[in-house]
């Protein structure tokens, strides 16, 4: 797919062209081919272990591919840092020790080159309340309230985050989502990683998901919720189920089907569609269980989705 | 920038048990070692501890300014959240020296004093220069400090000081003078930086401005932990939390 939104002349704010990185054997990052737009909110979804912290780092130059190249607004990502275009949170990052959290945003803003007015990065942080305590002294989710309020202590054009409401407590996390949207209104892309599936699926444009180093799925958080949104169905039939293999494997939405003696396990993409078959095909089932598969689960269905895929590429 | 180097040094005053240490070590060295009589090469004694521990004291200072900080500041993630600012490399390294000196200055100054409170008596050329050849001799040791403090695992930043600052100490004549060893450790001490930088300061006793060949051997030195810190500071660049 080649569609551009806006004017072409306008660097991509993120370009990852076949960026591999190993450590040792493991491959942490596996051939990774991304490029986000400007002004795109884009979640980075994916379970721990996936590459989401290891693309990152190599995004903001802080590690260095093993292959491949990555630009930010068309350049060298130190280039972009060095010159305050990026503001980042990463778990990795830490606040300056010793210092009041008013300290901490004063020193964030005094070395960026388009620094926001002290309040303005306070509140929109959610920390006003918090100026005078010691960094030090933070519990986690105010530390991740104060990392936020580093990263966009300046204006910024790309804003990347890891995890970001790791520690927060549901108040919290509602507030910084409303201040990170407002942050996508002022037309800066932002990329953050998370393996909440609810939190790309409210915010998110654009959700990127990550296995094992690699590219799942690039598709609107809608897409990868119906793809996520995988029903469990079982039940158990009078007799054997061998018999009727062909008409269950008919049924609409069955995307996976498992059969043991007398019981019936399915996954569906449109349980209720597939519900109804069952009865209208004459079936009567027993015990009968509807379930949504979990995130872990989700993800495993994309999985063995691409490992399928891929077989088949093989074999062709 | 301003901020930075602000911060820096309000980090280092507030932090009660580091000031105790640095500042008050080498002044209670000094009261305990520094009430013999007598000369050594015939410099009086009182004067020449005080000039020891003076610069005993700027070598711990601006040593562990760098040493224990920046392990500390690595194992909080500060200086990872530090390489996505605009600050270079350079800025950052130049807010860590003069943090480092401006604890070394008071631990030079201390020690001074106090040897002027127990009857040392100089020409106020000698003070003077004696302040200021210690304190910039001091700075060598504060690029020491931070190419250590990248250079040691956060854990060990403690020992490794301390290892370092008394092991340095000790065998470039700060505490017993080399005349008193044996020659090869006097051999061993006398291309300690802590030797130059005490000799810098003994001259001075003595009626004469610091040699040439100590000011030419420090700056060896500076140009050598520049060079480790440099190489280390890239080299944390390019690590990565796994």
């Amino acid at each position: 797919m080649t569609i551009t939104a806006g004017k072409q002349t306008t660097a991509p704010a993120v370009a990852l062209a076949g960026v591999r990185k190993s450590f040792g054997d493991l491959r942490a990052v596996d051939g990774l081919d991304l490029e986000l737009h400007q002004g795109e909110t884009v979640a980075l979804l994916g379970p721990n272990g996936a590459g989401k912290s290891t693309t990152l780092d190599l995004l903001l130059g802080l590690s260095r591919p093993t292959e491949g190249t990555v630009a930010l607004f068309g350049g060298d990502p130190r280039d972009a840092i060095r010159r305050g275009r990026v503001g980042a949170m990463l778990q990795s990052g830490g606040l300056m020790p010793d210092v009041t959290v008013g300290e901490m945003v004063k020193l964030a803003r005094d070395l960026h080159p388009r620094p926001l007015p002290q309040a303005q990065v306070l509140q929109r942080a959610g920390i006003e309340d918090l100026v005078d305590k010691n960094v030090d002294k933070l519990s986690g989710g105010q530390a991740q309230r104060v990392r936020f309020a580093v990263a966009i202590a300046g204006e910024v054009d790309l804003i990347v985050l890891d995890e970001p409401t790791t520690g927060m407590d549901v108040d919290s996390r509602r507030r910084f989502w409303g201040s990170m949207r407002e942050q996508a209104e002022l037309g800066r892309t932002v990329l953050f990683a998370t393996h909440y599936l609810e939190e790309a699926d409210n915010v998110a444009d654009r959700v990127l998901v990550l296995h094992r180093g690699k590219l799942l799925a690039d598709a609107s958080a809608a897409q990868i919720k119906a793809r996520a949104g995988l029903r469990r169905i079982a039940f158990d039939l009078t007799e054997s189920v061998e018999r009727y293999e062909s008409t269950l494997r008919a049924l609409p939405g069955v995307v996976q089907l498992e059969l043991g003696g007398t019981t019936v396990r399915m996954r569906s993409d449109d349980a209720d569609e597939t519900v109804a078959a069952i009865y209208a095909a004459g079936l009567r089932p027993r015990g009968l269980e509807v379930a949504g598969l979990g995130l872990e689960q989700a993800f495993l269905a994309i999985t063995q989705q691409a490992d399928e895929a891929e077989g088949m590429e093989i074999a062709s | 920038m301003r901020t930075l180097m602000r911060l820096e040094v309000l980090r280092m005053l507030r932090n009660r048990r580091y000031l105790l240490f640095t500042l008050a070590y080498p002044v209670a060295m000094y009261l305990i070692f520094g009430s013999q009589s007598g000369d050594v090469d015939g410099t009086d004694v009182a004067a020449y501890i005080m000039v020891s521990m003076a610069s005993f004291g700027a070598v711990g200072a601006t040593l562990s300014a760098g040493v224990q900080r920046i392990a500390a500041e690595r194992q909080s993630g500060w200086t990872r959240q530090l390489r996505l600012t605009t600050l270079t490399g350079r800025q950052y390294v130049i807010s860590k020296l003069a943090s480092a000196a401006v604890v070394g200055l008071p631990a030079i100054v201390l020690v001074l004093f106090t040897g002027f409170l127990r009857g040392v008596r100089l020409d106020p050329w000698q003070w003077g220069v004696l302040v200021i050849a210690l304190w910039f001799g001091s700075f060598v040791f504060a690029v020491l400090g931070i190419g250590l403090g990248y250079l040691v695992a956060p854990d060990s930043a403690q020992p490794v000081f301390m290892l370092v600052y008394l092991g340095m100490a000790v065998l470039g004549g700060m505490w017993v003078p080399l005349t008193g060893f044996p020659q090869f450790l006097q051999d061993i001490g006398h291309v300690m930086p802590t030797y130059r930088l005490g000799r810098l300061g003994w001259e001075v006793l003595d009626g004469r401005h610091p040699r040439m060949s100590d000011i030419a051997v420090l700056a060896l030195y500076l140009v050598a932990f520049t060079a480790l810190a440099a190489w280390r500071y890239r080299r944390d660049e390019q690590k990565v939390a796994a």
